[in-house]
């Protein structure tokens, strides 16, 4: 079970080192244990996370890629589909089976044709356009709809805070 | 042993415990010695009668006896002998034994858990927590509930046996999580696994010594006696063969989707679990019904181990009908050339949807016991469903409450994940606007190809989305592409410079090391490849910063001066 996800990721791993996406890097923090990985993800151009490079955590399940990964930001973020504790909320990071209220039709979702970098992918793109329905950051939802001024600020606070940048 | 597990549980830790013990068995030591320095001990308890059975009544008198014989000539060998006697007769000095053997079995264990485990991580150590207090729940229950045990020298002799069984047992589950940690790892080295090898092999063995044990004293006890004390080694039994077997499939590298393996696996569990649903059933058939707390703890333990076996057989029946499935309406097919969109592995026979979608037999069958459809192109399949198989969930009305991030935005949906690449479709070529507009659209993306050489591919894929998936996996390389021709695309990490920032010259603030873009590698070395992530990242997050600063700069330095105040240093 495990050995077989161990072969995928590190399939993956090796595609990602050797064929990076623009902007994103991700690996096993530890190789001690190949199942949590770190990815960086730079904000993208032309909107408020531009230029930010954006730590996340990864944990893969010991039936990768049957099930997806859990996916969490460990820097501060402020945004209408990301969690106050940095969990991610994006259709693909569902399984199939867990949809309790049916929001989301399953072509949407988790299959083990996704991928990290696909993952990653999805999550630069829901930094560009944040779903302000979703409910996983209500004041940052309500923000981005009514007051974009402050939370343009704030996105630029967290970016500046990402790359080391005080003032 | 339960010293060593955690600190939070109410039990004293192991060094306490051992010190403890060890106080309180120099204490019985030192009572014995004055006990039977005073001669004449032996009538007291002598007269009781030596069988063991008696000897608890009998000691209580002995050191009330007093007697008279001067104790002198005795050698030290005798003396010795006299005490252990002694203490064997006396309840006190008989429980202080005992607790000292459970105190070296649980400093047995801690050597042998630093040995072979090292430090305990923390699941293992809950793990082992929660086995633990099950066990001794149960076993308490088990002795005082179900066998309602009258004597004295009865209770110690089934404690110490579900002690044995149980050390080997906590072991045995110790010896299971941490393979399954090994396995999480392609660094673990073949001196953990050896050692854990060893440690099971062992088990193993004791638990069969233990098993033969309770054939020889057991079964002139009856069988009920026999089959109480065989059920435990045989569940320890079963659980050292299974990692055994674990460690074998994994050492001879076996597919583990695949049937063998899968019915390696579901004959062992199943096993385990019958075992111990007998012996349940067993305990409360035995038991004599009284509606006692004792009876309602094992019916309700019998319940949760036949929603247990159940579920497992369900399980299976669900793996057995998706596979019967696949095989009948699913042909085989040569795959050669192909890999397996669920492993990655290449292909040799592949069993081929009715979307044409190809897949390993093995990892389809896994697949489709999460999810009835095509992993590629979510393709609900409908024939003959599985019984258990839900239906897709329906598409529509409801999607006005969307709760979470629909790719829907125009600037990255055409190529951007769970959007189904359909080779066979054959949609009527688009006009060249379109394409035009898609190049450019994919060129944004992949800034080191032409909009020229991205139009032709687009011609023959229709879709910026396939175009992008050939850039991203590496069919499309970037034409003019002068002194790097072996790193696939936009695989350099200097890349982004041109993009974002022509103008602002970089700045060599960082480290020398960091500075040299790294080379694009995957090394076969663990280490290396961890340092090289760690490079990559600095490198990254420097990059990012100088351009921020080229683009933002802070309030002291007007925009693009060449010292700029370096942010790393
Ligand atoms: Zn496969
Ligand atoms: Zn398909």
């Amino acid at each position: 079970m495990a050995g077989s996800a161990l072969r995928r990721l590190m399939a993956e791993y090796k595609q990602l080192t050797l064929n990076p996406p623009e902007g994103i890097i991700a690996g096993p923090i530890n190789e001690e244990n190949f199942f949590e990985w770190e990815a960086l993800i730079t904000g993208p151009e032309g909107t408020c996370f531009e230029g930010g490079i954006f730590p996340a955590k990864l944990i893969f399940p010991s039936d990768y890629p049957l099930s997806p990964p859990k996916m969490q930001f460990v820097c501060e973020m402020f945004h209408p589909n990301i969690y106050a504790d940095g969990r991610v909320c994006i259709s693909i990071l569902h399984a199939p089976g867990d949809d309790p209220m049916g929001y989301e039709s399953s072509s949407e979702r988790w299959s083990p044709v996704q991928s990290v970098e696909k993952i990653l992918l999805s999550v630069v793109s829901m930094l560009a356009e944040p779903n302000d329905e979703s409910g996983a950051n209500v004041d940052a939802a309500k923000m981005w709809r009514e007051d974009r001024a402050q939370f343009n600020s704030i996105a630029d606070r967290i970016v500046k805070k990402t790359l080391g940048l005080h003032q | 042993m339960p010293g060593t597990l955690v600190d939070r549980l109410p039990l004293p830790n192991l060094k306490a415990y051992t010190a403890g013990s060890a106080a309180l068995l120099s204490m019985a030591v030192y009572y014995a010695l004055t006990a039977t320095s005073q001669a004449g001990w032996r009538a007291g308890g002598g007269a009781a009668g030596a069988e063991a059975a008696a000897a608890a009544d009998g000691a209580l008198e002995a050191p009330a006896a007093p007697a008279p014989a001067p104790p002198g000539d005795r050698n030290l060998t005798e003396q010795v002998l006299d005490v252990a006697t002694y203490m064997m007769q006396e309840p006190l000095c008989m429980w202080t034994l005992i607790n000292a053997s459970c105190c070296a079995l649980a400093l047995a264990g801690a050597g042998l858990q630093r040995l072979v485990f090292g430090r305990l991580r923390v699941a293992e150590a809950q793990r082992l927590k929660d086995k633990f207090w099950n066990y001794v729940f149960y076993k308490f229950i088990f002795v005082f509930g179900v066998l309602n045990v009258q004597y004295m020298d009865e209770v110690v002799l089934w404690c110490s046996w579900f002690t044995a069984l149980g050390f080997l047992g906590i072991m045995a589950q110790l010896c299971k999580d941490r393979f399954e940690y090994l396995s999480l790892s392609p660094a673990a080295g073949g001196w953990a696994r050896a050692r854990l090898l060893a440690l099971l092999l062992l088990l193993a063995c004791a638990a069969a010594a233990l098993l033969a044990v309770a054939a020889v004293y057991g079964l002139p006890a009856g069988w009920h006696t026999f089959a109480f004390m065989a059920a435990e080694c045989v569940l320890v039994l079963v659980s050292c063969l299974h990692s055994l077997a674990r460690l074998a499939l994994q050492a001879a590298d076996a597919d583990a989707a695949a049937a063998p393996v899968y019915y390696t696996h579901l004959v062992f569990d199943m096993v385990a679990l019958v075992v111990e649903l007998v012996d349940a059933l067993h305990m409360v058939l035995a038991h004599n019904m009284a509606l006692s707390a004792g009876a309602l703890v094992l019916l309700l333990q019998l319940r949760s181990l036949l929603a247990r076996l159940a579920a497992r057989a369900a399980r299976h029946a669900r793996y057995a009908a998706l596979r019967a499935l696949t095989m009948h309406h699913y042909p085989v097919v040569p795959g050669e050339g192909d890999t397996c969109a669920i492993c990655w592995d290449a292909m040799k026979d592949a069993r081929q949807l009715p979307c044409k979608h190809l897949f390993h037999s093995s990892c389809l069958t896994v697949w489709l016991q999460q999810d009835p459809s095509c992993p590629t192109c979510r393709r609900a399949l409908l024939p003959p469903a599985p019984p258990a198989a839900p239906a897709a969930p329906p598409q529509g009305p409801r999607n006005t409450t969307i709760h979470f991030n629909r790719m829907t935005s125009s600037r990255y949906v055409s190529w951007l994940p769970s959007f189904s690449v359909e080779v066979t479709r054959a949609p009527p070529p688009p006009p060249r606007a379109q394409i035009d507009a898609m190049a450019r659209q994919v060129q944004a993306m992949f800034p080191a190809h032409s909009l020229a050489q991205l139009a032709r591919d687009l011609l023959a894929t229709r879709s910026a989305a396939l175009t992008a998936t050939n850039i991203l996996e590496g069919r499309l390389p970037p034409e003019e592409e002068p002194s790097f021709p072996e790193p696939p695309p936009e695989a350099a990490p200097p890349a982004p410079a041109t993009v974002a920032a022509p103008t602002v010259e970089p700045e060599p603030e960082i480290d020398e090391e960091d500075d040299k873009p790294v080379e694009v590698q995957f090394s076969s070395s663990s280490h290396e490849r961890e340092s090289l992530l760690q490079r990559r990242k600095r490198q990254l997050v420097a990059e990012a910063r100088r351009r921020y600063l080229a683009r933002r700069p802070p309030a002291p330095a007007p925009a693009p001066a060449p010292p700029a105040p370096g942010p790393a240093s």
